[in-house]
């Protein structure tokens, strides 16, 4: 009892909200977590919500934070009920409404993974005053299981072709070499997100070298720090490497490796909770807009749409909450293409901007993980290889995680995230062990799939606003390297969406409208 | 005064057996009518009451509020039109129906000459209003500002029934015309000193004083926008009207027992409207504006020096309008932008210039400028409690600063500042929202031209 109080006592403190705020939040504040939904008042050490293992069901009714024992149950629960009627507590006399979301928010995020967790963060780090913005983050899955984030490699380049993405991962690494500043969350222990600084190798062979070298160019224009090798330096340096058929190699040696993706998701949803978003575990079934027929200043009519409502229907039931909201922000990854089509982008004739679909798909990735006691050492970079077929070192005991980007034509069906071995057999193992001859004995140890949220466009991200749907943002569609991206374009949509403009990294190039006036923004080291 | 209750009881009737598409145009121009009869009560003569029949009268103080009520029937009803568009049929009637009993109630509340009709009335005007709040409020928070709504007031008004039977039993009359003749000096003695707490406890709770103010923000802004018209217009006044008919029967002790609440609305100003500056909800902003007001009534009423009645009434009236245009101009910008942040809706100017003109002018009033009655008030009350003590000069002047800073960021957060994409295609002001805005503003106007029928019975 006594360290209930201390705990509510340490909870109220850091946050301190007035009284007369108008989200009429609870004086006396939630004790008991529900899943991380409401999330305003409570610091997450006090809840038994944890956030390093997968969340509780939402739907936990006992509270039990004292050890078990029915009595205990119940008492808590006359406890919940009293505290709800009171004043101060949300009680609805007709039906328990605590599982829907609230019947307004400011903005709705479609997706709770790193971009929009991310979106999330920035959008209540940059208003100006603190708590304007109500933000509600609509993810249809709590425990990530089919969620590109989660599933990803991991790994973090500035190694682009375009100097938007250089300048992207560069604010990224900063961003994640100094996560503890950014997502500290008082009483809670520091996030470790084990950044190996390994860097990249992206190997060339004649006929990539002439673009190798002007990519490298441009990145080390924007501040990267990559160096060329030629193939007698990659021998001294990496003596594993095999360099037949590689004509230069370009390595990068600071701000570059890999990181645990499910720290940093799970350390954004702890900040985001304790800045006060709203969390729900529903799908967006319905956008209800309205429209207005309007004439650009040439005198030709568009219509342009906006969205009022979003239907968030919950899971397993046929219950819905409508929710009104001034801004959707579409980050749902790779199924953003259908939460476009649901906002009506892409019904009209094509080739017009009405008909102009959002062109994310879902494309089937495999990785997978295998052991080699022989293999390359701890200084291992990621490399990829020409074929397009990488690797890298996983842990310390001689474990490597790799993959491959099949072909157009060989592209897996993404109905499920079944694993193809064969793939591997066929299309992974032979360039590898081509590359590093101490794989030609390896015992694959596991594989997953995961998804690709790509752009089938240009393979690059789309960011902003849609030019006719004029309050759904996007911030998805980054083709495999969403994860490293997503802190700077998480700040990039919310300065958008506060400011108007791009104010730190210009990323114009990347809107929407390319799709209609054909401008590509093409991506060469795609991997 | 039966030809006012009479047709405002019959509104109801005409809403009900109305066809659907006359329902809005019926009620809004009977109800114009009805106040166009009540503003021959303006009439006043001199220093004396008008006595209309043995339950009601009307002197100077209630009259203008009189009228500002029954001008607020039809102007509640225009505004509402917008958002009551997707209810049906019989819900649309009921709200109607909701508004036209509040109004009802509220006339005869302010022309009771019986205490305890008075109250009773004061009491029942809670119902419809918390009904009108908890069903057609916005958000799942509405439930809990209802809830704070009514248990404030009803808590706070209790001891005032126990108060006036006490003094039915001693002076052996609670007719208003009546007392304020017979009253005596009352000593200062404990159950004194707990009936005057009892008398103002209601009054000070609907003002509201500083303390006391929780309900308020939470109940502007969970209310649809009639609901907020009507409160900060009326309800709050009801306070003070009452606050002022009352402490003409508490004398001496006022003199002493006023001390904490004096200290508390003068404090409770300045901390308002500091507060005001800090807020994201436009209508939060407004209502705590509504607080640091009547905190200013409050001072007067309290001061009880002619300069200070007048400049209450004054004030009264002119919150009255101003308050309730603020509300519909956030209301038009909820219901375009789907949010009442301010931040997310700017350069408003832009796009909709008209409607920027009626927020200057809106802004411009709260502010208290010169010539409109809201600087009259408020230059009268800091007199007159400049002449009680000095010292209250500071607290006021900065009050006024204050009121100052935040209405202009109010209106330069709205109305200018960055563009952004989302508030591309708002609608145009629609010619109902700038009637609206219209009728508001004249009065406020015209009243600028002759203020001294809102001036109040010491004029």
């Amino acid at each position: 009892m006594l360290r209930r109080t201390l705990l509510l006592g340490l909870c109220r403190g850091p946050l301190g909200r007035g009284l007369g705020t108008h989200r009429g939040g609870s004086i006396l504040g939630k004790v008991e977590g529900r899943g991380g939904y409401r999330g305003s008042w409570m610091a997450p050490s006090s809840s038994s919500v944890t956030f390093r293992t997968q969340d509780p069901a939402h739907d936990v009714k006992t509270v039990g934070r004292l050890g078990g024992g029915d009595r205990d149950g119940k008492m808590s629960e006359i406890k919940k009920k009293i505290q709800s009627i009171l004043p101060g507590g949300d009680w609805n006399p007709l039906y328990d409404t605590s599982h829907l979301p609230p019947e307004s928010s400011d903005v709705v995020i479609v997706g709770g993974g790193v971009l929009g967790l991310s979106v999330a963060y920035w959008l209540k780090k940059l208003e100006k005053p603190r708590g304007a913005i109500r933000v509600l983050v609509v993810e249809r899955d709590h425990t990530y299981s089919r969620a590109s984030t989660v599933l990803s490699v991991g790994g973090i380049r500035q190694q682009f072709s375009v100097p938007e993405n250089v300048q992207l991962s560069l604010f990224s690494i900063d961003f994640l070499r100094n996560i503890n500043e950014y997502l500290a969350v008082a009483d809670d222990p520091p996030l470790d997100i084990q950044f190996n600084p390994s860097g990249y190798l992206l190997l060339a062979s004649e006929k990539g070298a002439a673009i190798m070298e002007n990519n490298v160019k441009v990145q080390r224009q924007e501040g990267a720090k990559v160096c060329l090798m030629s193939p007698e330096q990659l021998r001294n340096k990496f003596p594993w490497i095999n360099t037949e058929g590689v004509a230069l190699a370009s390595y990068g040696m600071e701000h570059e490796g890999w990181f645990d993706p499910w720290c940093l998701l799970q350390g954004l949803r702890r900040k985001v909770q304790s800045m006060g978003v709203l969390f729900c575990r529903g799908e967006v079934t319905r956008f209800m807009s309205s429209s207005n027929l309007m004439k650009t200043a040439s005198g030709e009519e568009v219509n342009l749409k906006r969205i009022h409502e979003v239907h968030v229907k919950i899971d397993q039931s046929l219950e819905y909450q409508p929710v009104e909201c001034a801004i959707v922000i579409n980050a749902a990854g790779a199924w953003s293409g259908q939460v476009a089509e649901l906002a009506g982008i892409g019904k009209g004739p094509p080739g017009t901007l009405q008909g102009t679909k959002l062109p994310v798909e879902l494309r089937k990735r495999y990785v997978y993980l295998w052991h080699c006691p022989q293999g390359p050492g701890l200084e291992t970079p990621f490399v990829i290889d020409p074929s397009g077929t990488y690797f890298r070192r996983e842990g310390l005991g001689h474990n490597y995680l790799g993959g491959c980007s099949p072909t157009e034509e060989e592209e897996p069906d993404p109905g499920n995230l079944e694993v193809d071995h064969d793939f591997f057999q066929d299309r992974v193992w032979p360039p590898l062990a081509q590359r590093v001859p101490a794989f030609e004995t390896l015992k694959v140890r596991s594989a997953w799939a995961g998804y690709y949220d790509y752009n089938t466009f240009d393979q690059n991200g789309v960011v902003g606003p849609h030019p006719l749907v004029i309050n759904m943002y996007f911030a998805t569609g980054f083709s495999g390297h969403g994860l490293q991206q997503a802190p700077a374009v998480g700040r990039a949509v919310a300065e958008m969406v506060l400011e108007g403009h791009f104010q730190t990294i210009n990323l114009s190039s990347f809107l929407f409208s390319r799709f209609y006036s054909g401008e590509k923004v093409q991506e060469h080291n795609i991997i | 005064m039966l030809k006012i209750i009479i047709p405002t009881a019959m509104l109801m009737p005409m809403t009900w057996l109305s066809k659907p598409n006359m329902i809005w145009i019926n009620s809004t121009t009977y109800s114009l009518l009805i106040s166009l009869i009540s503003l021959s009560y303006l009439n006043q003569l001199g220093d004396n009451s008008l006595n209309l029949s043995l339950l009601f009268f009307s002197d100077s103080l209630s009259a203008p509020l009189l009228v500002l009520t029954t001008w607020l029937l039809p102007l509640m009803l225009v505004a509402s039109q917008s958002h009551l568009s997707k209810e049906t049929l019989a819900r649309k009637k009921l709200y109607i129906t909701m508004l036209i009993t509040l109004q009802l109630l509220l006339i005869m509340t302010f022309t009771a000459t019986e205490l305890i009709m008075f109250y009773i009335l004061f009491e029942a005007t809670l119902i419809p209003t918390l009904i009108i709040i908890t069903r057609w409020g916005n958000q799942t928070e509405r439930l809990n500002a209802g809830l704070y709504f009514l248990l404030y007031t009803l808590v706070g008004s209790l001891p005032l029934l126990v108060a006036l039977l006490y003094i039915q039993n001693t002076t052996g009359t609670l007719n208003f015309l009546i007392i304020q003749y017979w009253t005596k000096p009352i000593s200062t003695t404990w159950s004194n000193i707990f009936l005057w707490l009892a008398c103002m406890m209601a009054f000070v709770v609907k003002m509201p004083l500083y303390g006391l103010h929780l309900w308020l923000p939470k109940a502007h802004v969970e209310a649809p926008i009639a609901g907020s018209m009507v409160l900060a217009a009326v309800l709050l006044k009801l306070g003070g009207y009452g606050m002022m008919r009352i402490t003409i029967l508490l004398n001496p002790t006022t003199n002493q027992m006023a001390y904490p609440f004096m200290m508390l609305s003068l404090w409770g100003m300045v901390m308002t409207s500091s507060i005001c500056l800090r807020q994201t909800d436009l209508k939060s902003v407004i209502a705590y504006s509504s607080v640091s007001h009547m905190a200013l009534v409050i001072v007067a009423v309290l001061i009880q020096t002619p300069w200070s009645y007048m400049g209450a009434t004054a004030l009264m009236i002119a919150r009255g309008l101003t308050s309730s245009m603020l509300f519909c101009l956030a209301n038009s910008n909820d219901e375009r932008v789907h949010s009442r942040t301010m931040i997310l809706a700017r350069v408003l100017q832009a796009i909709l210039p008209l409607m920027a003109a009626w927020w200057l002018l809106a802004s411009l009033a709260n502010l208290a400028l010169p010539p409109t009655i809201n600087l009259i008030g408020e230059l009268f009350v800091v007199m007159a409690s400049f002449s009680w003590s000095n010292m209250t000069i500071v607290l006021m002047g900065t009050n006024i600063i204050i009121t100052a800073l935040y209405t202009l960021y109010m209106l330069t957060t709205t109305q200018r500042g960055k563009y952004t994409h989302h508030i591309k295609n708002i609608n145009p002001s629609f010619t109902r929202e700038n009637t609206l805005m219209a009728l508001h503003l004249l009065p406020l106007l015209l009243l600028s031209l002759n203020p001294k029928i809102a001036l109040g019975p010491i004029y």
